[in-house]
């Protein structure tokens, strides 16, 4: 071996401590949608509510073909997406408060990624879900933050050419959604009451942190979008 | 008198295991490697985020190709070479390569002698050329490096997860040497 090869052998990688992968991998090849559904007690009552509640969207005549559920959101796999609507960039976002207003309106502090000045304004929608615009890797995304206990359930319906993935951000929870067009809809667990379901072009990416599910959408790649909701506490 | 051994399971019984559907077979499995699997894809992508997705990515699909995976062969290089084209086709998709860092502070090893500050520092220096002249060699080359002397896979091993025969990877790193002795000449 020559000095060159030693000193290539000697040379000390900074490499991070690997996540420990099992569970997700498990999840992906069970079949089952994630792991910790089994851990949640009241999956079953909130399953029952949300497929009620994808009954309850007009004309959403599909068929459920698989289902996911994480804090406030559920995903479903459907054969035929429901009629949508193309969203402006703040319609259907709720009111545009000040920052402090719209966390007051909400009872819970914004989580964000670290900026240089936090952001001017929030958009809140029922009181219960706050919204910003962030730039990140050279693109605008839309930051949603909901406590996972509300009533508003985000719903989103997902056909075949759409990608529906487990992730993890830093050890919490995700969901990723990828490629072709899928349709969010704000819906109130109990008493049905929905928004009229809004196209999303963009990739979504929804995760747990604490008592909030949040929800990043935008051009971003997975990578990207896991990278950015790392960064945001 | 009849002893109840309860021994740990040889790598082809888990395989045969999980190729018949065993899901914990192949948990023990990526419990196995996934320390070989993370670092691979990181020193392949330089991202983490990158590397934690190849190497699931790489996990799944494996357990879908068990039924392609021959039977008796050693299972790490194969596993290892799924996981880095995960990684690879990442890091083209996404049209750059992160550049890899050397620790915060190398440990003495014991024995050694405790080198003085100035020594340290030149070491360090000489240390942090070496790795960004690695960094400037092409794809091919630096990732052969990279597998070889970074993660201290066999020549054989480096073949595998690079896909290429192991002559290849020779050739491949006798030509990075050569560019390294010139840039640091």
């Amino acid at each position: 071996m020559t000095e060159l090869e030693r000193r290539l052998l000697a040379l000390e990688i900074a490499v991070p401590e690997g996540p420990d992968l099992a569970p997700a991998v498990l999840a992906r090849i069970e079949g089952r949608p994630f792991p910790w559904r089994r851990a949640a007690v009241l999956g079953i009552a909130v399953a029952a509510v949300a497929i009620a509640a994808a009954f309850a969207v007009p004309q959403a005549r599909t068929s459920i073909l698989r289902f996911f559920h994480l804090g406030a959101a559920t995903v479903e796999r459907v054969d035929t997406l429901p009629p949508a609507v193309e969203r402006s960039k703040t319609k259907g976002l709720g009111r545009a408060l000040p920052l402090d207003a719209a966390e007051g309106a909400v009872g819970f502090r914004l989580a964000l990624p670290p900026l240089r000045e936090r952001p001017e304004h929030a958009y809140v929608l029922g009181g219960e879900l706050a919204s910003v615009f962030l730039h990140a890797h050279g693109q605008t995304v839309l930051l949603s933050e909901l406590r996972s206990s509300n009533e508003l359930l985000l719903k989103k319906m997902a056909g075949d050419a759409t990608f529906v993935e487990p992730a993890q951000v830093g050890g919490s929870p995700g969901i990723w959604i990828a490629g072709a067009p899928h349709t969010l809809t704000y819906v109130d667990r109990h008493f049905g009451y929905h928004q009229q379901a809004i196209l999303v072009r963009g990739n979504v990416l929804i995760w747990i942190r604490g008592p909030l599910t949040l929800r990043l959408e935008g051009k971003l790649t997975r990578a990207q979008a896991v990278e950015l909701a790392r960064s945001i506490y | 008198m009849t002893a109840v051994v309860d021994r740990p399971l040889d790598e082809p019984e888990l395989v045969e295991r999980a190729r018949r559907g065993d899901f914990r077979a192949w948990e023990t499995i990526v419990r196995r490697y996934q320390g070989i699997a993370f670092r691979t894809a990181y020193v392949l992508s330089g991202n983490a985020a990158d590397a934690e997705e190849a190497a699931q990515d790489g996990f799944v699909k494996a357990y879908r190709a068990l039924g392609r995976f021959r039977r008796g062969a050693p299972l790490r290089p194969w596993l290892l070479r799924i996981v880095a084209n995960e990684a690879r086709n990442r890091r083209r998709s996404a049209g750059r390569r992160e550049r890899l860092a050397l620790r915060a502070a190398v440990e003495d090893r014991p024995g050694d002698a405790v080198p003085s500050p100035e020594a340290a520092l030149l070491a360090r220096e000489a240390r942090e050329r070496l790795l960004a002249a690695v960094e400037r060699l092409s794809d091919d080359h630096r990732d052969a490096v990279a597998c070889r002397y970074f993660l201290q896979l066999s020549e054989e091993e480096t073949a595998a997860a690079l896909g290429v025969r192991r002559g290849t990877v020779k050739s491949r790193l006798a030509r990075a040497l050569e560019r390294l002795r010139e840039e640091l000449s």
